[in-house]
């Protein structure tokens, strides 16, 4: 048997499954009639919560908050990993979105500002609820939408300044410190860093050795580190990094270089790893977002969307899209953050905006 | 046989052409070197130079495994996903933080052996689907990071074996004991490369498939061989990642397919296949930590080091094909 490709007919073909698949999803999106949203009945509303990948342990923590509000509303949570591709993303919303979209609620993280806009349309024009969370460009508004409730992201400014100071007390307030910055070109990096340059002009006794990017990885965090130890030596007293990742990087690099103990590391993102090192004493101090908290109020802000108990239009517009609070983590409450896990009453309708830290501008 | 006989006649002229043609990269290497020994002080320090050649010990034996590759011809991106899945497997069956193992060298064997497994894959997936090199090892490549991903679980697992944490840690002679192994792995390379028929073979495929075909040898077997041996090496790459950071990583062998192939062909290996070898692909991965070390030494702003790194990997690689220019040789 040979099968032989003729162009026209290939083309014939795709043109038509495309046509066909056109049809497919526009049919439910046409019904879907923004009027009757907010009138589902909980045990009809659809929960989908969508990350990058499940191969990191922030990520993973964000889904199974999702699975925790899904179980305390007798849901279950549909998770959906895209492994950072932004085209995959796209075509998991299509495909979510092709389907039944009348109780549908969406928590997802879009791969980068970029992305974000044929979510929010798609989500728009099926009816959908969504919540989106970290990436948006800065002109595309939740309150201009409908069915796009929120957006909630973290200050990264703030961050940044929060675990430079912790930095900055734990050496005493003076002495060299080095800095790993993230991807350089990302938002997250930039803010952080704009974060420990505030924090180095209010802690005028410390000073910033060197600044080089690990890229967010731990094991450029290990290469770069050990370089910089052997420029600097010992004026290094403490190292600030943009993420824990690199933070552990770093401490692995300092137990290499027989420092362990005797320089202070700082990062973000509280990861599992970074939390007991904060416990232990081997890092000075991390800030955490609340990866479980992340994955349950996307599902529970719109799932009292769905079922009526909020209504869209009556959000407040600093609510739409916000800065959520972070917490700093030290030795002192490390404890607490150990065992990531959710507080029932923080997804009750009547709560989810506590969080709220302030309006993104 | 006549392969090599072929080749004997014009041996002097062969040789003298051959020694020219590969000083280019480790003179590269000597002058970027003593540039940036007489930019910085801490530069050419003892322990910056220990710090280089130990910062090289991973990025050696992937590009190890790359070169076999490469001499054949064909080119291998599984290793992103072979190290990921061998530093998974690892970390879980050494002494760890997520389950009871503790089976010491036994697991470093077994994770060595995975990478061989995923490595007779890409040959397989190649001699008998006929699948491009590059689609299969992409392929295997996601694989990998797929069963990494599966053994993740959400959860990092943290090794505790003592010997595996000291491999990084413990000293002999001034280098970690992961570098050693490097240099390990290097003469193992060399040694298979120049003395057994697999070394040679993978440089006849890659010079004349053809020929060789026509002399009645099965390249086929060959091919797979390689790719397994390959496979090994980022076995063993994959547990050295896990043993300087501690952790196994799903993302521990991010980018190390293209620092490889960079190293390599930096060093000498054509991507054309039959050219070069092990000890030009060690020059070249020691010309790649010497640049990343350097432009951070003499305090290059972060925000230009990724072209300035590129700019120069560019120039060595055309200063060191200088010497093939005359040679009319045509460059896709």
């Amino acid at each position: 048997m040979k099968i032989e490709f003729r162009p026209t007919a290939v083309l014939l073909t795709l043109s038509l499954a495309v046509a066909g698949l056109t049809a497919c999803s526009e049919a439910p999106a046409g019904e879907a009639d923004p009027n009757a949203a907010g009138a589902c009945k909980p045990a009809d509303v659809k929960l989908v919560g969508q990350v990058r990948n499940e191969s990191n342990p922030y990520e993973a923590s964000w889904l199974n908050g999702g699975d925790a509000f899904a179980k305390s509303v007798g849901l279950t949570q549909q998770r959906l990993t895209y492994g950072g591709d932004s085209t995959k993303q796209q075509e998991q919303i299509s495909q979510i979105l092709a389907g039944d979209t009348k109780c549908l609620v969406m928590n997802v993280l879009p791969n980068g500002d970029s992305d974000t806009a044929p979510i929010v349309k798609g989500a728009d024009k099926a009816g959908a609820f969504l919540v989106t969370q970290w990436n948006k460009p800065a002109d595309l508004k939740p309150s201009d939408y409908k069915t796009w409730i929120s957006h909630i992201t973290y200050n990264g400014v703030e961050s940044g300044k929060q675990i430079g100071d912790a930095l900055a007390k734990s050496i005493g307030g003076s002495g060299g410190i080095i800095a790993l910055q993230g991807v350089l070109d990302t938002a997250a990096a930039k803010d952080r860093f704009a974060g420990l340059q505030e924090s180095l002009k209010a802690n005028p006794g410390v000073q910033l050795l060197d600044q080089q990017t690990a890229n967010f990885s731990r094991a450029e965090a290990l290469t770069v580190t050990k370089t910089l130890l052997t420029k600097h030596g010992d004026k290094i007293k403490g190292i600030w990094t943009a993420n824990d990742d690199m933070a552990l990087g770093a401490l692995e690099a300092l137990q290499q270089a027989g420092k362990s103990g005797k320089v202070a590391v700082v990062g973000i993102d509280a990861v599992p790893d970074a939390v007991t090192a904060v416990q232990n004493g081997t890092m000075t101090a991390t800030v955490s977002s609340d990866g479980t908290w992340q994955g349950g109020i996307g599902l529970a802000i719109g799932f009292c969307a769905a079922t009526g108990k909020i209504k869209v239009a009556d959000i407040a517009a600093d609510n739409r899209a916000f800065f959520a609070e972070q917490f700093l983590i030290t030795k002192d409450n490390a404890a607490q953050f150990a065992a990531p896990k959710t507080d029932p009453a923080d997804f009750d309708c009547a709560n989810v905006f506590k969080r709220v830290a302030g309006p993104l501008k | 046989m006549t392969v090599t006989t072929g080749a004997a006649v014009p041996r002097r002229i062969i040789r003298r052409g051959t020694a020219f043609r590969d000083a280019g990269p480790p003179v590269a290497l000597v002058v970027i070197f003593a540039v940036f020994a007489a930019l910085s002080p801490q530069f050419r320090s003892i322990a910056n130079v220990q710090n280089i050649v130990d910062a090289a010990a991973v990025l050696a034996v992937v590009t190890c495994g790359i070169t076999f590759v490469l001499m054949m011809g064909s080119i291998d991106l599984s290793s992103a996903g072979v190290m990921g899945a061998s530093a998974l497997t690892v970390s879980l069956l050494v002494a760890n933080n997520r389950n009871d193992n503790d089976l010491g060298l036994l697991g470093i064997a077994v994770a060595v052996a995975m990478g061989c497994a995923f490595g007779f894959l890409s040959g397989l997936a190649l001699v008998t689907l006929k699948v491009p090199s590059f689609m299969a090892t992409l392929g295997v490549s996601a694989i990998g990071l797929g069963v990494a991903t599966l053994m993740f679980a959400g959860v990092q697992p943290n090794i505790s074996d003592v010997m595996l944490k000291s491999w990084a840690i413990e000293r002999f002679l001034g280098l970690s004991y992961l570098t050693w192994i490097a240099a390990a792995c290097i003469l193992a390379g060399w040694l298979i490369q120049r003395y057994t028929r697999l070394g040679r073979y993978a440089y006849a495929i890659g010079g004349a498939e053809e020929v060789l075909t026509l002399s009645g040898v099965r390249v086929k077997p060959y091919k797979v061989a390689v790719f397994t041996l390959a496979g090994a090496f980022y076995g063993l790459a994959g547990v050295m990642v896990t043993s300087q950071l501690g952790a196994g990583l799903v993302q521990a062998g991010n980018g190390y397919d293209f620092s490889a192939i960079t190293a390599a062909v930096v060093g000498g290996t054509l991507l054309t296949g039959g050219r070069g070898g092990i000890l030009h692909s060690a020059v070249g991965v020691l010309l790649v930590m010497v640049l990343t070390n350097g432009l951070v030494q003499v305090g290059v702003s972060p925000y230009w080091q990724g072209g300035v790194e590129g700019l120069i990997v560019v120039a060595a690689v055309a200063a060191a094909v200088i010497p093939q220019r005359r040679r009319n040789q045509v460059v896709k």
